[in-house]
């Protein structure tokens, strides 16, 4: 039991900056566990160790590197200053659980979602987060072996428009209105396929337009 | 079991990213085996889930084409085996399962945990977190090492791990523990140089005396690679070619590592187009000069 507790408090200092600041403040009072004496020495060393910023930036650059890799669009829309808090309240919430990639990356979409977003004042954001969400959540369909449903889309304005400028790198400017439904579906090669399903009310054709992503 | 088993001297490997793809298909005359992470090429749906792995079925088409060709071999991130809360017995079957078609003389993993309880569930920290080196965890890590190799009768190895703070009251040194986790597991070692150069660098330690410490039989693959410094620690980031250390530490090593199979060079997808395939060209020639120089000519482990 002692060894269980010992890593789980490692772990803990490496990925929740709170505890290990309780740790160092308080010392031998914050490590609530069933520790030996030299497990408590131990921790209380790491707690201290200058080592233990940099495993928790390495800790964090993995996790942020799945954000910035599989969520561009979303990451690029809110920009450095306003993504670096949501992150943090997002990791905070949420422990890191799994190694990979795409669920992590749907995790934070559900977690933006789930907040007021016209609070922030990013113009889109909340149809460029669905929009990667979309993606993302097919392509985790995949990789567990499902055959996902399509999935739909809501913009407010022209995604063409919004989309493309995002790709390009550019935050961007003065979007069109435009009232339309984008429908993702995952081709047989495993790649995400999106079409116009809906423009101001009256259904499009199947493929009369591919949207990238 | 396993110990008298020697492995085929394969020569100079490059570990697979997806990035190196196109380099990897051109570019077969450079390097003489492949190593893989299988845990990228397979999606593991989490304790409980049925089924667990579900490959990823281009990956595996891909290893399949570069199996007909040479050997491919398994560096595993997630056992964990040092986690105290469980043993992943299913991930070990998940790795016999790849063997049946991969056929590889040897498989590795790495000594540390980054799975840990957390309340009710468990927490992945995503970075290997080092292991204190004590006869403690000897003791937990020699019957999970034992259910490795009873289930897969080729050898198993464990790959020394870098640490940015260390533990108090060690009762080993580095050399030490891993020639102790040998004896007491039956474990061989993948002896990863550029880990070794790290440690060395942020504790203030002789790379050489490590290795003139080490049981070297025991040493099967070697790994190298480059890194960087950051907020005056250095580290094992994967970002690019060798620094010069390195390399002498790999010259050291060759010559005294009888059971040696291969030597492995990586580097992280996100850093190679900064690398360029001329550069990592040179870097699989001159391992190969080096390899030659110490080593007996590879075999080929074609399909």
């Amino acid at each position: 039991m002692s060894r269980r507790a010992f890593q789980s408090a490692l772990a803990r200092l490496v990925t929740d900056p709170d505890y290990r600041a309780e740790v160092r403040a308080r010392g031998n009072d914050a490590l609530a566990g069933r520790f030996s004496p030299r497990e408590r020495r131990r921790l209380l060393g790491a707690a201290a160790d200058r080592g233990m910023d940099v495993t928790r930036t390495l800790h964090k650059a993995f996790r942020l590197g799945k954000l910035l890799t599989q969520l561009p669009l979303t990451c690029r829309l809110l920009g450095t200053e306003r993504l670096a808090p949501e992150v943090e309240r997002f990791w905070r919430r949420r422990p890191p659980i799994s190694f990979y990639f795409l669920e992590e990356a749907v995790a934070f979409c559900d977690y933006l979602l789930g907040r007021d977003l016209s609070a922030l004042g990013v113009e889109h954001l909340e149809e460029v987060v669905r929009y990667e969400r979309a993606s993302k959540a097919l392509k985790r369909a995949r990789a567990e072996g499902r055959r996902p449903e399509p999935e739909r889309v809501e913009f407010a304005c022209d995604p063409a428009a919004l989309l493309s400028a995002l790709h390009r790198g550019e935050v961007p400017g003065e979007i069109p209105a435009l009232s339309c439904t984008l429908e993702a579906r995952l081709t047989e090669g495993g790649e995400v396929e999106w079409d116009v399903a809906v423009v101001e009310g009256v259904p499009v054709p199947k493929a009369v337009t591919a949207v990238g992503g | 079991m396993n110990r008298e088993r020697p492995v085929p001297k394969l020569g100079v490997g490059v570990a697979f990213q997806p990035a190196l793809r196109p380099f990897i298909e051109s570019r077969g005359d450079l390097f003489d085996y492949l190593e893989v992470v299988p845990d990228i090429l397979w999606n593991d749906r989490g304790r409980g889930e049925t089924p667990r792995y579900v490959d990823d079925p281009d990956g595996v088409a891909f290893l399949r084409q570069v199996r007909r060709e040479r050997a491919v071999i398994p560096h595993s991130i997630g056992l964990s085996i040092g986690s105290a809360h469980r043993f992943d017995r299913r991930h070990v079957e998940q790795i016999a399962a790849w063997r049946e078609w991969l056929d590889f003389p040897w498989h590795s993993d790495h000594l540390a945990f980054h799975l840990a309880e957390h309340g009710v569930d468990e927490m992945n920290v995503g970075v290997t977190l080092p292991l204190p080196r004590d006869r403690e965890t000897l003791a937990a890590l020699a019957p999970r090492v034992a259910a490795v190799q009873s289930r897969l009768p080729i050898p198993f190895l464990l790959e020394n791990n870098v640490y940015f703070f260390d533990f108090r009251d060690a009762e080993y040194d580095d050399a030490g523990f891993l020639n102790a986790l040998c004896e007491r597991t039956g474990c061989y070692l993948l002896l990863d140089l550029h880990n070794v150069y790290v440690n060395s660098r942020n504790h203030g330690m002789d790379p050489f005396r490590l290795l003139d410490a080490i049981d070297c039989e025991r040493v099967l693959e070697l790994h190298v690679a480059g890194g960087m410094e950051h907020e005056g620690f250095y580290l094992d980031a994967h970002s690019g070619p060798m620094p010069q250390p390195v390399w002498d530490l790999l010259d050291y090593a060759l010559p005294r590592c009888p059971n040696l199979g291969g030597v492995t060079f990586e580097i992280l997808g996100s850093w190679f187009s900064g690398m360029g395939n001329e550069k990592l060209a040179a870097e699989l020639s001159g391992m190969r000069e080096l390899w030659h120089r110490h080593q007996p000519a590879p075999e080929r482990l074609a399909a």
